[in-house]
């Protein structure tokens, strides 16, 4: 029988993540992963001569040598990955309307006086709120970093998460004051006009929850990230990313079996976790970190000998599933220079009306607005030499596909991505489809079939105006409450994203390593 | 330092910082204790479009050309529909032999319509040099048998998006499952193309679907079929190979896609005949071959390894295996002969589902059967149904179930 410090149940991003944390520190780590691939979202599957990200756009707070951001740190100072990075130029380009009838075809920069100056001449007066709103982003940003540093140091009496108040009033008032209003509230407040504002909510569908309702710290901070450090992917599409952390942990004399689903975390009659009953056999070991939504955790893996506290059940009741996504991966058989195109990510909303743009997401019929990412434009090894590989992004915020029958779905997938490749052809003047080689679609049933997840969400629970990333961090223990089990992914603390869901991995594998060395000293 | 306020008293807002979490636990207090939800809407369908297996009643055998092929009519044993996929895929025919677990893939050969009737068709052509599973098959499936496939599987199918709206479909010999599986879908409306079939036997005594050909034909007129035949001439049918020139008489013109499936031999003919063509990559599509052999006829193959029988060492999850391995089978092969084969699905190098780590010992990998990614290139891992040993070999693979 295999014996483990601890077993890691999933190797999607967060799981990886923690897997490799606690190899750092020296524990002797299982991974199991149900496919034979590792990764989850952090994939990538051929078609042809070409090879596609599932799921890798833009990479944020990255940074770079010596300069790391957040998760720059975790991966390439702590976790010492190896990893071929590509840095996007340019921030975006969006085409749309916004709610004043004002049409945009707008190119952002990056770097924060470039970025101030396109704002400036887009829409004439927004230049001074922007750099408030980049001065405000700025302390936010600083707040999380400290907030992330201290996330772990204690709880307070009702147990939240422990916040020095005293030095957050001193260093970050403003972090205090508006970190947890809506994000267009704030701008308001701060002067931005309502065409700026659109233009700065095109980022709505990275988080999936609209501007009018998201906290401003979440998006500020993240675009703060990608205006200063750039957006990034890796070279070799996410299963690079993937197979950097796999090794890593293979180096660190950890193992992953692939193929090999976890059937039931097993507890003793006390409640205490004794092992991982798989597909292989049973695996010894009182720690487990389950990449996966608590939801299917609680239901499907747990020994119903543990407890699972009433407020979770409570608490998952009432958080809503996150987005989900329609996906089309393109592979076109012509260059990005014949077919002239410089843009990295183009923001396609039809109308740049974020609420719109919501409301419409729980529909088939009303929802066009994609997200267009060539990886060619920076990474000319995206695809071979005289093609293009390029993805479309369409966003759901309710389980809309689940209605679709059997032996229409092709056809509803066809027709979808026909309306949105018109749009895209219109707009851009841009003219691809008489050169698409290879093309795969997929819908929400697809990320059922590969991820598991409900409904197929891959953004985890809504971050609604009362369920908001500050809040849950606050929280972050409580929401963990069986003892040598927890869970990360997109669905905990932080949310959706590679960056948030490598950092959470990485929490949880430090609330595992605190319990470790607890009951070492008990003897345990 | 900016200093917004939110509120018109800046102690306000402090305070609705504090109190948002207090709120977000009232929140969570006030939702029912209901018990969590187990299933979606989507998941089932997804669950329903995928599966990783169905079982299957014999409910029909019907022998065709010269007895050497077969199309067994399956019913989905559990009364459900069977997967609802796309016309040119196949499934994975999962059967103990001695004790040992076969998989190969067999295309579905009837139209995905057929599945909202509980039932899909295979056709399985007993060839020889597979002994494994088709000769198995002919000699034992009966009506009433339960067998076990895969959900269904494959890339070579018909997509208005990518392709011309004509297509040119060239199949030889038992090649003409996946295309005929197309033309009763173009009739039964589930595919919107027009297709024309060259289909090339080598006698009319080898000709497969020739009634039901005539059938589809009444009932669409965007099917058109082309016998080819290469030993002998016969009235209606053209004889030879099918050359560029052919296929440009019956293309006529604008654009057009080729879809191609037949034997490694037909592929190495058509590339050329392609070439003579110019077609664009795009527009020339080719069904994988399956169980890759042979690997001396590759370019680039080592030929001292010919014939050599290499010791294989493997780590499945805590298991270990050592087993023989010959170097004129893929590593695929050589776990199935010892019982341990993991996951795979198209036996021809691009799905990955057998993907495994190679950790000493050098392999062989015919070009165009490989589909590894960039990465799995770089840090040596390799798809064993599409991999031959040239040394002595240790690999780490997924687990077999």
């Amino acid at each position: 029988m295999s014996k483990f410090d601890a077993v890691v149940i999933g190797s999607g991003t967060a799981g990886l993540s923690a897997a490799v944390s606690l190899a750092t520190a020296g524990k002797k780590v299982l991974v199991l992963e149900q496919h034979n691939m590792p990764g989850g979202c952090a994939t990538s599957f051929v078609r042809g001569r070409f090879e596609f990200d599932a799921s890798l756009h833009e990479f944020c707070s990255l940074g770079s040598p010596g300069n790391w951001a957040m998760t720059g740190k975790l991966l390439m100072e702590k976790y010492k990955l190896d990893i071929d990075w590509c840095l996007v130029p340019d921030l975006y380009r969006c085409i749309g309307t916004t709610r004043s009838g004002k049409h945009f075809d707008l190119r952002m920069p990056c770097g924060v006086e470039n970025f101030i100056e396109a704002m400036e001449k887009a829409v004439p007066g927004s230049g001074k709120p922007t750099r408030t709103f980049i001065e405000l982003a700025e302390e936010c940003s600083g707040a999380y970093d400290y907030f992330n540093e201290h996330l772990l140091d204690g709880v307070d009496k009702k147990g939240f998460t422990y916040v020095d108040e005293g030095l957050f009033m001193k260093k970050y008032p403003n972090f205090l004051k508006m970190a947890e209003y809506p994000f267009n509230k704030v701008l308001r407040k701060i002067g931005m006009p309502e065409d700026a504002i659109d233009i700065l909510n095109v980022y709505w569908t990275y988080i999936g929850t609209d501007y009018e309702r998201l906290s401003f710290v979440h998006q500020a901070w993240m675009m703060l990230m990608y205006i200063k450090y750039h957006p990034a992917f890796t070279k070799r599409t996410s299963h690079h990313l993937t197979m950097a952390f796999v090794k890593k942990l293979q180096e660190l004399g950890g193992e992953i079996w692939l193929n090999t689903h976890a059937n039931k975390v097993v507890s003793d009659d006390g409640g205490r976790i004794v092992g991982v009953e798989t597909e292989a056999g049973f695996v010894e070991t009182h720690y487990v970190i389950a990449n996966m939504n608590p939801q299917d955790a609680y239901n499907k893996l747990l020994d119903k000998r543990i407890k699972v506290p009433d407020r979770e059940i409570k608490r998952l009741n009432a958080q809503k599933h996150g987005v989900r996504f329609f996906e089309a991966y393109v592979g076109l058989n012509k260059s990005v220079e014949e077919l002239g195109i410089t843009d990295y990510t183009i923001f396609m909303p039809g109308d740049l009306d974020t609420e719109k743009n919501y409301a419409y997401s729980k529909s088939y019929e009303l929802n066009t607005h994609s997200v267009v990412v060539i990886y060619n434009v920076v990474n000319p090894e995206a695809s071979p030499v005289g093609t293009t590989a390029m993805t479309f992004t369409i966003t759901y915020t309710e389980d809309v596909w689940g209605t679709v029958s059997q032996r229409d779905y092709v056809k509803k997938k066809q027709e979808l991505f026909a309306k949105v490749l018109e749009n895209f052809e219109k707009d851009t003047g841009i003219i691809i489809h008489d050169c698409i080689e290879e093309i795969e679609l997929a819908s929400p049933w697809t990320f059922c079939n590969f991820l598991g997840t409900p409904q197929g969400t891959v953004y985890g629970f809504e971050m609604t105006q009362w369920d908001t990333m500050v809040s849950r961090l606050l929280t972050l223990r409580k929401e963990q409450p069986i003892r040598g089990f927890k869970t990360c992914g997109a669905s905990g603390a932080r949310g959706d994203g590679f960056n948030q869901t490598y950092l959470n991995g990485d929490d949880m594998a430090q609330l595992i390593l605190e319990e470790m060395a607890e009951d070492g000293k008990e003897g345990k | 330092m900016a200093n917004v306020k939110m509120s018109p008293i800046g102690l306000m807002d402090m305070l609705y910082f504090k109190n948002k979490k207090v709120k977000r636990e009232q929140i969570i207090e006030n939702t029912p204790l209901t018990a969590l939800v187990q299933d979606y809407a989507s998941n089932r369908q997804a669950a329903a479009r995928h599966p990783n297996s169905q079982f299957f009643t014999i409910e029909d055998i019907q022998v065709r050309g010269k007895g050497d092929v077969r199309t067994y009519t399956l019913r989905r044993t559990d009364g459900e529909n069977p997967a609802f996929f796309r016309a040119g895929q196949f499934v994975v025919i999962r059967q103990v032999i001695d004790g040992k677990l076969i998989a190969r893939p067999v295309t579905l050969s009837c139209g995905p319509a057929m599945t909202l009737e509980g039932k899909i068709q295979l056709t399985v052509k007993r060839v020889e040099q597979d002994a494994f599973l088709s000769a198995y098959i002919h000699e034992n499936w009966k009506v009433g048998d339960e067998v076990e496939t895969s959900g269904p599987q494959g890339t070579f199918f018909y997509e208005g998006l990518r392709d011309a709206k004509k297509v040119i479909a060239i199949a030889g010999g038992s090649g003409i499952t996946p295309v005929f599986a197309m033309t009763n879908a173009i009739a039964d409306g589930d595919e919107d193309f027009d297709m024309t079939v060259l289909y090339g036997s080598r006698t009319k005594e080898d000709i497969l679907f020739a009634d039901e050909f005539a059938a589809i034909m009444k009932r669409t007129d965007k099917v058109r079929l082309v016998n080819v035949l290469s030993e002998e001439e016969a009235e209606g049918c053209e004889h030879g190979f099918i050359t560029a020139e052919l296929i440009r008489k019956y293309a006529g013109d604008g654009t057009y896609s080729i879809f191609a499936a037949g034997s490694q031999g037909m592929y190495q003919f058509l590339d050329g005949e392609a070439e003579k063509l110019g077609i664009a990559k795009k527009y020339y599509r080719k069904e994988l071959y399956d169980n890759i052999g042979r690997p001396w006829m590759y370019p680039g193959y080592p030929m001292e390894a010919k014939d050599q029988v290499f010791t294989l060492k493997i780590k499945m999850c805590d298991r270990h295996f050592e087993i023989p391995c010959s170097a004129n089978e893929n590593i695929l092969v050589a776990l199935e002969r010892a019982g341990i084969a993991g996951p795979n699905r198209c036996r021809g190098g691009i799905c990955g589902w057998c993907r495994s780590r190679l950790l000493e010992g050098d392999v062989f990998i015919p070009e165009d059967s490989d589909g590894r990614r960039a990465q799995d290139k770089l840090d040596g891992y390799i798809h064993p149904c599409a991999s031959f040993a040239v040394s002595d070999l240790s690999i780490e693979m997924p687990l077999k179930k």
